[in-house]
């Protein structure tokens, strides 16, 4: 871990990291149970690492004692039927469920080393860190350029108020530059790059699903969730966004939801299978999860039995 | 084509029916504009078109109709045109119809046969209920142009005929109000083509759900077109009475118009104007807009955005739909009894301003949680997966996305607050003055806090609404009162709907950054 910088705003890093060294590198806790095949052994410390994680809405159980470990430049991707809980288990990676309010969050999660449900910890630490991109396309009904900027300016790493201007603090340069290498990043600079004044409504929908990913990495994130980017996309769009999935993965850790076993096949390297009741049954290499799975209910919902 | 087409996707446009159906409901344009126009006095019943009186000309239109409705409704039934009719007009048409027939036969049974109060009571409801029973059962060609077309034929013959003339008055018993014939006659006219239109537009499509439809579309578009035609007769009335007043003196080189650029000297010698109550007005305007708009923007986001939707939240909606109800002059009472006497004891611009803002608060509270509330919750989630907060959030992307409509709220609350006069009445009364409250000259510098004073706000201002119901009412200026309260009400006019513009411009401004 090269980073050291705390999330939490009381430190409580040295435990933290102290138990986690202790720790084995694979979980064995899960792996004894009859019906799922949680254990999977990486080099290197887990970027992500869950345990023992359960979330009701309200009585509802949404994730049942739900343990992985996710490892970093990479793609991990999460498959399963609708409803088996893949959003919720995304959304508990960057406490995006603390916006739901009936959302209740037991277990652990941390990010390197550092639980993210500690006390003092600092959401918008964290999110910066851990990024996401959703669904549908979002992006601000603003011109691309304050898109992509948004989130520099509100953490003040640019300054390009008036008020900055006038002491003579203007960071245009800086942001430029962080607007040009995202979406050169997010591989849309090219379609862009003349009129970056331009309202982002007016973009396609792959290419406002792009903006968004670049708008994600204009924050410079360690992690980034992905919840099915590309469902809302035509084939075109949704390939182009493969391809700059693969691409991210060299240098950032992609967790990415995704309802499309070929897709997770092509982009992925280790996939989760979540099954109803919001159970994790399977969790291993890609490849081995498809070919060989070792759950006989994840082989039948790869083959089409069901789901 | 070689081959005949078996079912009729494809219906020939041009059929003796559709011709006839076409000619009833262009006639029954034409008569209702007419008729509407002679509800307005506008033209009258000594008005002649080709040396015929016109209810007479417009009577015979109307008969003409009557005429070609029941002959669509016959030629449907006997198969002489083709149409696709349903087997009932439905008991919503039957039941309108029968009430109709109550109203027409109640009318004729007490005034033109003398009927007494029974007598007509149980003429009408005979009436009614066959009418009712009748159109029910009847298949809905017959049901929807027999009783428009028969009532159209009957009105037009009774006006033809002399029964109904521009003389005859009834006086409702226990009302002091008197319904003329030159008021009854294009009422009924225009009441009775309306339907026979109905009807007509049904036959033009051949019944059915289609027929329906267009019928529905005809009577609502009549209606969107006589809303604007209502806007505009106001606005050429007044413009008509008041831009002679308004415009007297006026001249473009050099640049003059007294009226607008003059105070009320009480001279005989000069043009008497309006400049002290045109600034009074905006003034008021500008004030209760600094005062109202801010405090409900910001309510609205801490009800929309921070409460919990709860007991809490629901009596403030309660209480700011009460105070959006409250009227006017209540508002006015409060600020004379509360504001009055802590604001240097007389009636004040800055009390004006004050009342006013408490006026608008609760439509832009309203209008602006609606806004906010429409923005989709997506922008928000993107916003807080970057790590930002919520209130730079809400300044950053909620509001700016639900400017527009906050604005329209705000465009709304001028257009009242603007025209409002019995508050203003209480509060703020200035008569007729010749000089105008000097809001930025007075602004002044003291040593003591609150360390600026402002005269021209502690001191009573004109307002265009109120001085119109000064002079109007209470004939404060004795010279020509009325030709200056037009001329009044004109350039008050011209000053709301310029907020008004202003409002559209920027609510436009806001909405083109805001979309590609
Ligand atoms: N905001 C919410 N409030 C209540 N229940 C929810 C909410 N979001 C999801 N759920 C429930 O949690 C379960 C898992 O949902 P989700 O995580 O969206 O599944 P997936 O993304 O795999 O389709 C579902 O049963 C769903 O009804
Ligand atoms: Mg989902």
């Amino acid at each position: 871990m090269t980073d050291t910088s705390s999330l939490g705003a009381n430190a409580p890093t040295d435990t933290t990291v102290a138990e986690n060294a202790d720790r084995p590198q694979t979980t064995d806790r899960h792996e004894d149970t009859p019906d799922s095949w949680t254990d999977y052994a990486f080099e290197g410390e887990p970027k992500l690492s869950v345990d023992g994680l359960d979330v009701h809405y309200g009585s509802d159980q949404a994730l049942d004692d739900i343990s992985i470990e996710i490892p970093e430049q990479s793609v991990t991707a999460l498959i399963g039927p609708s409803g088996c809980g893949k959003s919720t288990f995304l959304r508990c990676l960057n406490r995006m469920n603390d916006r739901i309010r009936a959302a209740e969050v037991d277990g652990t999660v941390t990010f390197e080393g550092q639980d993210i449900y500690q006390d003092g910890l600092d959401l918008v630490e964290l999110r910066k860190r851990v990024g996401m991109v959703f669904q549908a396309p979002n992006p601000f009904p603003k011109s691309i350029r304050d898109n992509i900027a948004y989130g520099p300016r509100k953490h003040g790493t640019v300054q390009t108020d008036l008020l900055a201007k006038l002491t003579g603090r203007d960071d245009s340069d800086q942001e430029d530059e962080i607007v040009e290498r995202s979406l050169r990043q997010a591989a849309i600079w090219e379609e862009v790059n003349d009129r970056l004044d331009d309202n982002a409504l007016g973009l396609s929908g792959g290419q406002q699903q792009r903006l968004c990913i670049a708008r994600c990495l204009a924050v410079d994130p360690e992690v980034i969730l992905m919840d099915e980017p590309a469902s809302a996309l035509d084939p075109i769009a949704t390939a182009k966004i493969e391809d700059l999935i693969e691409e991210l993965a060299e240098e950032y850790t992609v967790v990415i939801v995704t309802h499309n076993m070929q897709q997770a096949a092509r982009i992925s390297d280790q996939t989760a299978v979540f099954l109803t009741g919001g159970r994790l049954v399977e969790y291993g290499e890609t490849d081995q999860v498809f070919e060989n799975p070792k759950s006989q209910r994840v082989e039948d919902y790869i083959t089409g039995k069901f789901g | 084509m070689s081959y005949t087409a078996e079912s009729e996707l494809v219906v020939d446009n041009t059929s003796t029916a559709e011709r006839l159906a076409s000619a009833v409901v262009g006639l029954g344009l034409v008569t209702f504009v007419f008729s509407l126009v002679g509800v307005t006095q506008v033209v009258t019943a000594e008005t002649t078109i080709l040396g015929i009186s016109l209810y007479d000309f417009l009577a015979g239109g109307l008969l003409l109709m009557g005429v070609g409705t029941v002959s669509l409704g016959i030629g449907s039934r006997t198969g002489v045109f083709n149409t696709s009719p349903d087997a009932t007009p439905g008991a919503v048409t039957a039941a309108l119809f029968g009430l109709g027939a109550f109203a027409l036969a109640g009318l004729v049974a007490s005034q033109s046969l003398g009927l007494g109060t029974v007598g007509w009571l149980l003429g009408a409801t005979l009436v009614g209920g066959v009418t009712f029973a009748g159109v029910a059962l009847a298949p809905e060609d017959i049901g929807s142009t027999l009783p428009p077309g028969v009532a159209a034929i009957g009105v037009a013959v009774a006006i033809l005929a002399g029964i109904i003339t521009p003389a005859f008055a009834w006086e409702p018993e226990g009302f002091s109000a008197t319904l003329t014939g030159s008021m009854a006659i294009p009422l009924l006219l225009a009441a009775s083509t309306l339907v026979t239109m109905w009807g007509g537009a049904k036959a033009y499509e051949g019944y059915g759900s289609k027929g329906r439809q267009t019928a529905a579309y005809l009577l609502v578009g009549i209606n969107a077109v006589s809303i604007i035609a209502v806007l505009v007769a106001l606005l050429l009335f007044i413009a008509s009475k008041g831009i002679g007043p308004a415009f007297e003196g006026f001249s473009l080189v050099p640049f003059e118009w007294p009226f607008v650029t003059n105070g009320y000297s009480f001279r005989p010698e000069v043009v008497n104007g309006v400049f002290p109550a045109i600034m009074g007005t905006i003034w008021l305007v500008i004030g209760a807009v600094i005062t109202g708009v801010p405090v409900a923007v910001a309510a609205a986001i801490f009800l929309t955005e921070y409460a919990e939707q709860g007991r809490f939240v629901g009596a403030v909606e309660i209480a700011t739909n009460g105070l959006w109800s409250t009227p006017s002059v209540v508002y006015g009472l409060f600020g004379y009894a509360f504001l009055i006497p802590r604001l240097g004891g007389t009636t004040s611009l800055i009390s004006g301003m004050l009342v006013l803002g408490f006026m608008l608060m609760p439509l832009c509270l309203i209008t602006s949680r609606e806004a906010i509330k429409a923005v989709p919750d997506e922008y928000r989630d993107a916003s807080a997966a970057l790590g930002v907060s919520r209130w730079e959030t809400i300044r950053s992307v909620v509001l700016p996305a639900a400017m527009p409509g906050i604005l329209t709220g705000v465009i709304l609350g001028v257009g009242r607050i603007a025209g409002e006069t019995a508050p203003i009445l209480l509060v703020m009364a200035g008569g007729l003055r010749d000089d105008a409250p000097n809001v930025l000259g007075s602004f002044e510098f003291i040593s003591s806090p609150p360390f600026v004073a402002n005269d021209a706000l502690l001191e009573s201002a004109p307002a265009l609404p109120y001085q119109l119901y000064a002079t109007i009412t209470a004939g404060v200026s004795a010279e020509n009162a009325a030709a200056f309260g037009w001329a009044t009400a004109f350039v008050l006019l011209v000053v709301v709907l310029s907020f008004y513009a202003l409002g559209i411009a920027s609510r436009l401004y806001f909405r083109r950054r805001l979309n590609a």
